[in-house]
């Protein structure tokens, strides 16, 4: 009973971790129907900031997680910053599909970008903690505080989320550019503000899965949005890419079937497991577990 | 149409895969120069092929700055045979492709005797090459069995895997321990073969492995499922071989966190994890955990303390096994040369093949064997951390027993 609490806890707190990630991945997707294959080095920018503004927060008499707010700034311009730099200017030239290599170059150009700049270099770094060590005992395992907080913040933060996307005016206008761009235009949104919007909200949620993520694996290096962004987009797709509930779901789901079969199968084989149930899901239900199989429009 | 772009979603997964691992390997080894600077055909060569970037930095930088020290205090006596010795070093980032990239420059450049590399997962990927090349290739740290074999140019300057899980065996039959677990990455040769080493060894001394974990990859981040079984399995140790990147921000204070409060042993790799535990993280985490080592920086005997006071008055910090073990394979080559009366490498070769030779290194006396590993006992060395002096300078080590190799056999 205990392992298979412990078990649980830990897919929770990685499938929230997840979650948020993809969140960044199924907002871009569903309003301009790119894959931002950048999003996952947005993690590795959100990393290296709190690891430079942690001292500056503790310097300041602040907790060190409050760092957290700089880095959502930092990311969500960068995030803005890809969009008109490299995005934009391509996608009103090119097709999708050279907007999508643009995508990977920009990846591959924040990687590198870090290990050029000489404070990070290409060595990992290890960070601080964040949040008191220590926690619940519940039924004999040990609920340290960060898996609550984690799975706590990233909860509040979907649920935030979900609110702004249904309620809000900004929110309604993301739902009708991702429905239909030209009807949007014609409604009177602004497509390009309403872009850049889901942009700085997705990289902004980087920065916050890049504190948890942290907090609980203090370890920052420049190619730590690889994997970590590589499952957080299978977890898109598996939940349906373009829904929002959907990419908490396939967060979650990830998590979960990596943190069991790491105890109950295999170790070896979790990376394995988590591309399988992506496969097995794309067989039964192609646009995966909440997507709706409309037809393409013409 | 949706099935197609999801198959295309497919396709550019493992495209990023690909693309994610170019990045992470398709820089091409750093050459720096050694200190003698002007590279005359006079000099004696000497190549280093070392991580001195990526997860395994701490260990080629180790190496580089104990090999340069050994290198700079053997020009200043007059050089080998009455040359200067200039040092090549290169950067492989601890990877198998690197390592044989860093090797070919290194050959292109006339370099036919090498010091490396410092893991056995990329020194593996060297040892058929350098018996091609006919090149002497000396390996400070790595320590999987199939390194060296007999008749071939490759040896080193530890001792073997099997050596060091029987030594971990031993200990642990000393401690009066019965019950223990173990965890490894099955993938790679250093962790698995360590592994498998001690459990025929606890087999063979009647001490029980109730439980076996494993992680995909040595660069695993999360091993609280595994400690939670070990738990639940109530054993008292476990042997657990990973490098000091995953132990000091990630092992040990999540095994403390899933209910976990045994002995964590494991071996060389964990010398200087203490530089990458997380500040703020439990500290007391860190007592019980115990690693064998090949050399005790606090050992008392002259070659020791020789060494590191020279070593810390030029860098300012303790040397890792890394640095006196790189030292130790200058030493060796020094040794060789100067019997062989040639830097030729077939000669050198021969000359390091004499089993009946004595090395006198900082890692302790030893002569080769058959294969050309050295036989030679280890420390076992603990974490221990002081609540009197508090923060991560509480955090040091301590020297908790030395068995010789004559307490396996």
């Amino acid at each position: 009973m205990g392992e298979f609490l412990q078990t649980l806890f830990v897919g929770l707190r990685l499938g929230s971790v997840y979650a948020l990630i993809a969140l960044g991945y199924t907002m871009v997707y569903g309003i301009i129907r790119l894959i931002n294959f950048a999003h996952g080095d947005f993690i590795m920018v959100g990393g290296y900031t709190l690891i430079f503004t942690v001292p500056l927060m503790t310097a300041a008499g602040m907790p060190a997680w409050m760092a957290v707010i700089i880095a959502i700034l930092v990311c969500a311009l960068v995030g803005v910053g890809v969009e008109l730099i490299a995005y934009r200017p391509v996608r009103k030239k090119g097709t999708n599909m050279t907007a999508l290599i643009t995508a990977i170059a920009m990846s591959l150009f924040l990687e590198n970008l870090a290990q050029a700049i000489p404070a990070i270099g290409p060595n990992p770094m290890v960070a601080g903690t964040f949040f008191e060590s220590g926690g619940f005992r519940v039924a004999g395992v040990t609920l340290d505080y960060t898996t609550i907080y984690t799975i706590a913040v990233s909860a509040v933060v979907m649920l935030l989320l979900y609110v702004f996307t249904q309620k809000t005016k900004m929110g309604r206008a993301m739902r009708c550019v991702s429905e239909d761009k030209s009807a949007a235009i014609l409604m009177g949104i602004s497509v390009n503000k309403t872009v850049l919007t889901t942009f700085a909200i997705g990289s902004g949620l980087a920065a916050v899965a890049a504190l948890m993520y942290i907090a609980q694996y203090p370890s920052v290096y420049t190619t730590i949005g690889s994997l970590l962004g590589l499952k957080a987009f299978v977890a898109a797709v598996v939940g349906g890419i373009g829904i929002v509930p959907g990419a908490m779901l396939g967060g979650l789901v990830i998590g979960l079937v990596e943190s069991f079969s790491t105890a109950y199968i295999s170790s070896s084989l979790t990376d394995t497991f988590v591309f399988l149930i992506l496969i097995i899901v794309l067989l039964i239900k192609p646009a995966g577990i909440l997507g709706k199989n409309v037809g393409e429009k013409v | 149409m949706k099935k197609k772009l999801l198959a295309l979603l497919l396709a550019l997964c493992m495209v990023f895969v690909l693309a994610a691992c170019g990045s992470e390997t398709d820089s091409d080894a750093e050459t720096s120069g050694g200190d003698s600077g002007e590279a005359s055909g006079d000099t004696i060569k000497i190549g280093m092929i070392g991580p001195q970037t990526g997860s395994n930095a701490a260990y080629g930088t180790s190496m580089l700055e104990g090999l340069q020290m050994t290198i700079d205090e053997i020009n200043e006596a007059g050089g080998i045979l009455g040359r200067q010795v200039e040092l090549i070093a290169t950067d492989d980032r601890g990877d198998a492709t690197e390592a044989q990239n860093a090797f070919n420059n290194l050959i292109s450049q006339g370099v036919t005797l090498i010091i490396g590399s410092a893991t056995s997962g990329a020194t593996s990927a060297l040892t058929n090459l350098a018996n091609e090349e006919g090149v002497v290739l000396i390996t400070p740290s790595a320590t999987a069995d199939d390194i060296t074999t007999e008749d071939d140019y490759v040896f080193r300057a530890c001792f073997k895997d099997t050596l060091q899980g029987s030594i971990a065996a031993a200990y642990v039959e000393q401690a009066g321990i019965t019950r223990v677990g173990t965890i490894a990455c099955s993938a790679d040769p250093y962790s698995s073969g360590l592994v498998n080493a001690f459990i025929s060894a606890c087999q063979e001394r009647g001490i029980e492995v109730v439980e076996q974990q494993s992680t995909a990859t040595m660069d695993a981040q999360d091993f609280t499922n595994q400690f939670t079984a070990m738990a639940s399995a109530d054993v008292d140790l476990v042997y657990a071989i990973y490098y000091y990147n995953a132990v000091g921000p990630f092992l040990v204070t999540q095994a403390r966190a899933a209910g976990y409060d045994g002995i964590i042993m494991g071996a060389d790799g964990y010398d200087g994890a203490l530089d990458y535990v997380s500040e703020g993280a439990d500290y007391s985490a860190f007592n019980d955990v115990i690693y064998t080592n090949h050399y005790d920086p606090s050992d008392t005997s002259a070659a020791v303390q020789d060494y590191v006071t020279a070593y810390s008055e030029l860098y300012g910090t303790t040397p890792l096994c890394f640095a006196a073990l790189a030292s130790d394979c200058m030493m060796m080559l020094q040794t060789a040369i100067e019997t062989a009366g040639t830097d030729e490498a077939s000669a050198v070769r021969d000359a390091l093949s004499d089993t009946s030779v004595t090395y006198e290194g900082v890692t302790g006396t030893f002569t080769l064997d058959e294969s050309g590993t050295p036989i030679k006992g280890a420390a076992v060395i603990s974490f221990a951390y002081d609540e009197s002096v508090g923060g991560l300078d509480g955090l040091g080590t301590e020297l908790v027993t030395t068995i010789s190799s004559d307490e396996i056999a």
